[in-house]
């Protein structure tokens, strides 16, 4: 059974034109999923209306087979669901350690450790890290909550190559180990070369790519 | 994470931003507690004037219609005052009502003397129409103390005590009067009085100052005031006894000018007034004359910390919506990690509060101090401004809902956007 699924979305920014057209699309857990597609198609859209920032125009979002709307948006955010974006999207003032104990209530610590995040690290303000780094605290504090599903927004796209590559194989090893579904979204053809499927977003509809 | 811990890392972690906000509340909360202790101060004089002046009732003659049919004499038609007196069986019911703790009646020039052993300062013309020279003025009373010129605080007892209605045969003359003659207290004089033509030997039972020096270009002798005296009111009637059957007026003194109403209706009530021609009313004019100036104080000091809270609340409420726009990037986060709006205003709250009660504290010391000087610039004499615990519980009720209203307003309009709105803009 699926963990999340968009069934019959669509989309419309100005209620005319609709940049996604009646998409259909399930996800399971212990998967990683790349979403792939030219700008402006509609991926970080169709991210952030499984991720519950936005309401589709049309459909529904279900988790575990349930509409999210049902418990409301912020409740799937706060329980289902778990973000990483291209920009880290930590809180500023605060040290990695408490990034990650701003979604759970586990210590911060052995999960940072995992990522590479030594102790010391862990204690500075998050701007005193690299943009590696930072992308690790994200990572980190997605796997900590307990979401199931890890929703990806270009998470290497700030970083070089190497870094870009390393990110990648810690987000897909961490999520297989603690079975979270992760789905990304990215321009990145070697990152989804890493995923376990491929989705393509054209012309406003969703399809499955070959692996 | 609780919204108190992340305010808490907010507070500590931001400090240049904590310290304006610190340096803001502190300023208007200062504003408000020096405002609402001049306004308690201004209240309390009040309230202390309302108790030091008493309550006063004057009892007076009715003479609408009592003027009697007018006597034929040679120089026309005389009138007289023929209606019911103030006699002293009055002034005794008066005395025994409860909540009366004093009264007088104050007859000024009542008595002309001339010094028999004694002389007056002396005036531009001596005029010896009588066979003891020049004759000065002296006030009837039956409590000196309770006198115009006593209340007001232009004569002041120097030695001696002041004049009371079990007193005969006693006077008051003043200090200047006094060392012209060589006299003190205890010294008996006498006095001729043309009007009753006899010599009265008076007790000089005190002497008073403030009439020195006012002497100026007198012509006879009743125009200096150091010359003119008081006299008990016995002696007025033992000497006048035919003429002077009852007080022109009384004014009657009691304890507690909030019971006022009910001393007087037992008054009115009293077999002595009720159904006579005597008028009773109540006095409030030297309250109000001291009252009033206090009543526009605490009305302008009311409207100024409505302004302050005002002024204070707009002040707050853009610079926390400075500090929300600039925040937009935490509360999409916040918003994604799904914490809901009412966590993050709370957080916001949170932060407000907790600098508020730094401020709090930093504002006592500084508003003592302001108070300090308010207190000394006030005009009114004896307004005593001080910080005290009273003050505090508006201050924290204001101060809590000018925090709670600027949080709100500030916070509106990016809690109420999409967490994807917030978070696109910052991508």
């Amino acid at each position: 059974m699926s963990v999340l699924e968009a069934r019959n979305v669509s989309y419309s920014y100005d209620g005319k034109r609709e940049i996604l057209k009646n998409i259909s699309v399930k996800f399971e857990t212990g998967k990683t999923y790349a979403i792939l597609g030219p700008s402006g198609c509609g991926k970080t859209t169709l991210l952030s209306l499984l991720g519950g920032l936005d309401s589709p125009t049309d459909g529904q979002i279900l988790f575990n087979g349930e509409d999210i709307a049902k418990k409301g948006l912020a409740f799937h955010r706060k329980n289902n669901v778990a973000f990483i974006f291209q920009n880290y999207n930590l809180i500023d003032y605060m040290t990695p350690a408490e990034n990650v104990a701003l979604t759970s209530k586990l210590p911060p610590l052995p999960i940072l450790e995992r990522l590479g995040i030594t102790k010391e690290e862990a204690k500075r303000n998050v701007l005193k890290l690299s943009g590696g780094q930072q992308q690790r605290v994200a990572i980190a504090r997605a796997l900590a909550s307990e979401s199931r599903v890890i929703l990806a927004d270009e998470p290497t796209g700030n970083l070089d190559e190497d870094t870009a590559e390393e990110i990648a194989g810690v987000l897909k090893e961490s999520a297989g180990r603690m079975n979270k579904c992760v789905i990304i979204v990215t321009h990145s053809g070697e990152l989804a070369k890493r995923a376990d499927e491929v989705f393509w977003l054209k012309r406003g509809g969703i399809y499955r790519g070959e692996g | 994470m609780s919204f108190i811990k992340r305010a808490v890392l907010y507070c500590l972690r931001q400090r240049f931003k904590t310290a304006i906000l610190f340096l803001t509340l502190t300023v208007i909360l200062t504003f408000l507690l020096t405002g609402i202790a001049i306004r308690e101060a201004a209240a309390g004089a009040a309230a202390g004037v309302k108790t030091s002046l008493g309550g006063k009732i004057e009892l007076e003659l009715d003479a609408d219609g009592n003027m009697g049919g007018g006597v034929q004499n040679q120089w026309g038609t005389v009138y007289g005052y023929d209606g019911d007196l103030i006699t002293q069986d009055v002034v005794k019911a008066i005395s025994s009502v409860d909540g009366v703790i004093g009264f007088n009646s104050e007859d000024a020039a009542a008595y002309y003397g001339a010094g028999v052993d004694f002389k007056y300062l002396p005036a531009a013309f001596d005029l010896s129409y009588t066979p003891y020279g020049e004759a000065s003025s002296y006030t009837a009373t039956l409590s000196s103390e309770k006198c115009s010129a006593f209340q007001s605080g232009k004569y002041k007892l120097t030695d001696g005590r002041h004049i009371t209605p079990d007193d005969r045969r006693a006077c008051m003359i003043s200090k200047e009067l006094a060392e012209f003659n060589g006299l003190s207290v205890g010294d008996r004089v006498k006095m001729y009085s043309l009007d009753s033509d006899s010599v009265t030997e008076f007790e000089i039972v005190g002497l008073f100052d403030g009439a020195e020096g006012m002497s100026g270009n007198a012509l006879t002798v009743d125009e200096i005031p150091a010359n003119c005296g008081y006299i008990d009111y016995a002696t007025m009637f033992e000497l006048f006894g035919d003429e002077l059957s009852g007080y022109q007026q009384l004014t009657v003194y009691v304890d507690d000018p909030t019971g006022i109403q009910n001393v007087y209706d037992k008054i009115a009530a009293l077999p002595e007034i009720r159904d006579r021609t005597l008028k009773l009313r109540i006095d409030t004019e030297e309250y109000d004359g001291v009252s009033s100036p206090l009543k526009s104080l605490q009305r302008s000091v009311n409207i100024t910390v409505a302004i302050i809270s005002a002024v204070g609340a707009a002040i707050l409420t853009l610079l926390l919506t400075f500090r929300v726009r600039s925040r937009k990037n935490e509360i999409g986060i916040l918003l994604s990690v799904g914490m809901s709006r009412t966590n993050i205003v709370l957080q916001l709250f949170a932060e407000a509060m907790l600098t508020a009660v730094i401020s709090f504290v930093a504002a006592i010391p500084l508003s003592i101090f302001s108070a300090e000087k308010a207190g000394e610039f006030m005009i009114l004499a004896d307004l005593d401004v001080k910080i005290n615990a009273e003050n505090l519980l508006p201050l924290c009720l204001i101060g809590f809902l000018l925090i709670a209203a600027a949080v709100s307003v500030s916070s509106w309009t990016v809690v109420r956007s999409s967490p994807r709105d917030i978070l696109t803009k910052i991508s």
